[in-house]
């Protein structure tokens, strides 16, 4: 093991800016992404989704459908009785069958009754798509409308109608309607210890992950196995998902995922798409082509959950933190597919600490998995809270994050190195804080002020459990075998060069099959953030093993080929490892049109060890991005009256362009720890969880104004200052 | 998308007829030029068309030609097309940059003149199919509902807001719009073609069945006169006014002449402020009279529950506007 922060020395592939191996298949138009599948005698399937937040289903009459020509098999809740384990979970949690086996909030494929506007009310295969899309105006549906709920906290009111019968509070995974707690120390006593109590709220609301591909799927049967072509982040995930939802063994399924277009945590595990598409085709005996409009992907499948903070904070006069209290509600939809968590309290060192989250049922779509789950907003919250509190004791914030921030993880476990001092200390120099920050906010003379802000943040980096198969042929080939996908981090690219690395040959000898489970071994999928860590850590071990047979039984010759295999499962002894990094951003705000600029932005991260430089500095730029867009653009609004999205669509989220996006500077602090692939730390989420706090603390700078609800819109700036 | 047949227009006159035999045929027709809004319209099942009279096969319909009077611009041009052109450019600057803020490059390419101008609202009401009044209904959701972007003057019963930033442009520029119809052709002045709701809250303007916006006239500019259309977006690209303002000044050295101010984004039409406009003629333009053109702009708006920040920001809008043009030399 080597030690903490070692210099590191320079590797021969591992730290080159290296373009991704399959980049020309990719602009080319030559690589084969899910929907560009087609299979002989393929029917296309549409879904009806509710056109109701909350409606009990009296009878569907799907006969007129059935009877248009072309139309070949329906699906409803009445003929489709199949449960979506990852659609809905106690708890929230994930990849766990025991939780998902004691699950009372049972989500199906189809459901009675429907509790969000797109909840799917059933699905056609026809012999094209305008036959299906025509079919699906002929299914007539006779709805009991029920009463409605959107907001989290107006779900717990006792009046508000009940979205499962235990009431809207979502079940924990003891099936216990309790919130999710977490104390240290007592904070009354921190109070008392405090000489000044702030109190504030702070409110975040529903983004979609909007990945450029929209959800597509195909299925097929051969006898009693499935084949799915499906754009997954995990295809092994996606595997036992699927085949536990359908109660067929794992070796019936195969999942087949090569090229794709984004995700950003909506299409971990399984999706109900895949299930639809499989007994679609299952019942019309053929090949099933399933399309999601971008209609469908906003309302359909998931992004995050909006959340509602209350955050009570002691402090000494000299800025030392004393007390956190945090009463938050997180609007999960009506099925729970995540924890609903709100992280950053945890990143402060404080002695009393106590955090109470409501994960709350609402009659929206459903919220899950969006890069960094918890963070973005949670960081939001506590950010914009910690920087009040600073300039209401009169401190800069950059001074106060340093005496508060996390030295230990929670603070009692060490991490495994620790930069986050260096991240924020070599970010204000070459972000120039001191010139840019503004002491007295908004007092720049004149309509257009300029402030700047910070934030950090910390982000898990766990060691896992993974495969990897490389195979050595007599012409010099090493294919690499990984279950994984690339989402659009570049994994096949990152992991051919640690293979090139760790065999030390040239990365043009190596190719990588990838992204389909017949042909792969277990990976946990690009979730996390842990792909490099864990199977990269794999392909190492397999060319390790390989090498040893190299070795043994010298290069192989005519037919032969050598195989060297790992599946380790490597701990930590006793630490934590995180990835850190701090975000300064400078914003420009015209006060009399609302108008909210970033004009520099720079990201530092300590990502352990950099596999591949400029793979690595996309993923923090996009990441910066997706966290502006987050702070001044993106919204789901919904109509209060009838409990229907209005803006679901990029034009409608007002999603940012190319246009509206600044030059993102990212500077990268490089360590080994001694764990992972030569070091390599998390790196894809994190870059978007300090961002959405660090621009809505510059905008406060500019303007004098705490901006306490996202998304920070001009009519919000406007209001503001009247 | 519900399937729909296409039927080739040799000339207006025929497009006119293809489109009244086929109502009279008890299906719906549509005119069609790029395509960009109506395309969308039918994917939504918005609209529904059975014939799509395709009015791109009609030659010479997307030109701008020089006439003795100012200039004739063909319905068909595209907006990419209109926005780099010379005479546009040079003499009526306002049009050029409207028609170059719309939506993106690729729809520029193929979206029209007289499709920008006759552009469905985008209130998302009406966008999702709520049953509205744009939609066939006889309620408009937005009053009592979501209304960040929506009317602050103009409004009721419906409270759209025009979505065209050509059609503020060509009011500012004074330009006549000719229409093909089935008793021939007529030409009405910018400001009869645009309709206020309580005229009829199912429509943006007076168009008839089966009548079709051919070509656009626009007055020549006299000396002096210099133009500018300044767009508030809620991003960089790829979406509608917040609010617009298309300003034409004619100014003899310091002091302006006449002026023709319109709002966009704040009314179900192209909204013009005769008074503003009154009150800056024979005047020099400076920080005081802007600021006082910009509290007059706004009398008389009445805002809804979530667009009372379109007031300050219209004012911010229309006093720089102003003042921004005016330094122009």
């Amino acid at each position: 093991m080597r030690q903490q922060n070692a210099p590191m020395p320079p590797l021969k592939t591992v730290g080159h800016a290296t373009p991704r191996i399959d980049a020309a298949e990719r602009v080319t138009g030559k690589a084969t992404y899910t929907n560009d599948v087609r299979l002989p005698g393929m029917l296309y399937a549409r879904i009806l989704r509710s056109a109701h937040p909350h409606a009990r289903i009296r009878r569907i009459d799907i006969s007129k459908a059935l009877a248009l020509p072309g139309v070949k098999t329906i699906l409803t809740h009445e003929n489709c009785e199949i449960v979506w384990g990852a659609g809905g979970i106690s708890g929230g949690q994930q990849y766990n069958d025991d939780i998902k086996k004691i699950t009372k909030h049972r989500r199906y494929v189809f459901n009675n009754p429907v509790r969000f506007v797109g909840d799917p009310v059933a699905a056609v295969a026809a012999v094209n798509r305008h036959v299906a899309e025509e079919a699906l105006r002929l299914i007539q549906v006779d709805y009991e409308v029920l009463n409605f709920v959107l907001e989290p906290e107006e779900a717990l009111k006792p009046d508000a109608v009940k979205i499962w019968p235990e009431g809207n509070l979502s079940l924990n995974a003891q099936n216990q309607a309790q919130p999710a707690t977490t104390r240290r120390g007592n904070v009354e006593d921190g109070f008392r210890a405090s000489d000044v109590v702030f109190e504030d709220r702070y409110t975040t609301t529903f983004v979609h992950n909007a990945q450029m591909e929209p959800r597509s799927c195909i299925a097929t049967w051969e006898g009693d196995k499935l084949t799915l072509y499906t754009p997954t982040q995990g295809i092994s995930n996606c595997r036992s998902d699927t085949a536990r939802d359908l109660g067929i063994p794992q070796e019936k399924v195969q999942i087949i995922c090569q090229y794709m277009g984004g995700g950003f945590g909506n299409k971990n595990q399984n999706q109900d798409a895949d299930l639809i598409t499989a007994m679609l085709s299952k019942q019309a005996g053929a090949p099933v082509k399933l399309e999601f409009t971008r209609k469908d992907d906003f309302i359909g499948v998931h992004g995050r959950w909006p959340t509602v903070q209350y955050y009570k904070v002691g402090v000494t006069r000299d800025g030392v933190l004393k007390a956190i209290q945090l009463r938050g509600y997180s609007g999960m939809g009506p099925y729970r597919k995540n924890t609903g968590a709100i992280g950053g309290i945890d990143l402060y060192q404080c002695p009393h600490i106590e955090s109470v989250i409501y994960p709350v049922y609402t009659n929206k779509t459903v919220s899950g998995n969006f890069r960094g789950p918890e963070y973005p907003q949670g960081f939001y919250g506590i950010e914009s809270m910690m920087d009040d509190v600073a300039y209401k004791l009169k401190m800069d914030p950059v001074e106060f994050i340093l005496k508060n921030m996390t030295r230990k993880s929670r603070d009692e476990v060490p991490y495994t190195n620790y930069s986050l001092e260096e991240c924020i200390h070599r970010g204000a120099e070459a972000f120039e804080w001191k010139k840019r920050w503004r002491p007295q906010p908004g007092s720049d003379g004149g309509p257009i002020k300029r402030g700047a802000g910070v934030s950090f943040m910390a982000f898990r980096s766990a060691l896992g459990r993974s495969n990897a198969v490389i195979r050595l042929d007599a012409k010099g080939k090493y294919s690499v075998f990984v279950g994984v996908t690339d989402i659009g981090a570049g994994a096949k690219t990152t992991m051919a060069m640690i293979a090139a690395e760790a065999l030390a040959v040239p990365l043009s000898k190596v190719e990588v099959v990838w992204g389909d489970t017949d042909r792969c071994p277990y990976s946990v999928g690009e979730s996390g953030s842990r792909t490099t860590i864990q199977t990269g850590y794999a392909v190492i071990q397999a060319a390790d093993a390989l090498k040893r047979q190299i070795a043994e039984k010298g290069l192989p010759t005519g037919q032969n080929v050598l195989v060297g295999s790992a599946s380790p499962n490597p701990v930590l002894d006793g630490k934590v490892r995180a990835a850190f990094g701090a975000h300064f951003v400078e914003v420009e705000v015209d006060t009399d049109l609302g108008t909210v600029r970033v004009l520099k932005y720079l990201a530092v991260h300590d990502s352990g060890r950099i596999m591949n430089p400029l793979a690595a500095k996309s993923q923090i730029k996009g990441g910066a991005i997706m966290g502006i867009g987050m702070a001044l653009h993106e919204d789901l609004i919904y109509d209060r009256r009838n409990g229907q999205p209005l803006t679901a669509g990029f034009y409608g989220a007002r999603l940012m362009t190319h246009r509206d996006a600044p030059e993102i500077e990212v500077m990268f602090i490089e360590s080994d720890d001694g764990y992972g692939p030569y070091g390599a730390k998390s790196i894809g989420e994190s870059s978007k969880v300090p961002a959405v706090a660090a621009v809505a603390n510059a905008v406060f700078n500019a303007i004098g104004r705490r901006m306490k609800d996202l998304p920070i819109t001009r009519d919000k700036i406007l209001g503001a200052l009247a | 998308m519900k399937s729909f047949a296409n039927s080739n227009a040799r000339d207006l006159q025929h497009a006119v007829t293809l489109a009244q035999q086929t109502r009279q045929q008890g299906h719906a027709a549509a005119f069609v030029g790029g395509g960009s809004d109506l395309l969308a319209l039918v994917k939504e099942r918005i609209v529904g068309p059975d014939v799509l009279v395709n009015l791109k096969t009609i030659k010479g319909l997307d030109q701008v030609k020089p006439a003795n009077d100012g200039v004739n611009i063909g319905g068909l041009i595209t907006l990419d097309a209109l926005s780099r052109h010379d005479l546009i450019r040079t003499r009526y600057t306002v049009l050029a940059e409207a028609a170059e803020t719309v939506a993106t490059p690729q729809i520029r390419n193929v979206g029209t003149l007289a499709g920008n101008v006759c552009q469905r609202p985008w209130c998302w009401y009406f966008r999702n199919g709520f049953p509205c009044y744009k939609n066939g209904g006889n309620t408009c959701f937005s009053f009592v509902g979501e209304n960040q972007f929506h009317a602050i003057f103009g409004g009721g019963p419906s409270y759209i807001v025009h979505p065209s930033d050509t059609a503020v442009a060509l009011l500012a520029l004074d330009a006549k719009f000719r229409i093909a119809g089935p008793s021939g052709e007529r030409i009405l002045p910018a400001a009869e073609f645009f309709a206020l709701p309580q005229q009829n809250p199912a429509r943006e303007n007076v168009l008839a069945p089966d009548e079709a916006l051919a070509e656009i006239q626009v007055p020549v500019t006299r000396m002096g006169t210099r133009s500018t259309y300044h767009k508030i977006m809620d991003r960089e690209a790829w979406t509608h006014a917040v609010v617009s303002a298309a300003v034409v000044l004619e100014m003899d050295k310091q002091v302006c002449r006449s002026a023709r101010v319109v709002l966009g984004g704040v009314a179900p039409i192209p909204w013009r402020l005769p008074k503003v406009e009154q009150m800056l003629a024979g005047q020099r333009i400076n920080e005081a009279l802007a600021a006082k053109a910009a509290e007059t702009a706004l009398e008389g708006a009445k805002p809804l529950a979530k667009n009372a920040y379109k007031v300050p920001l219209t004012k911010g809008v229309v006093r720089r506007t102003l003042l921004e043009l005016a330094a122009r030399g």
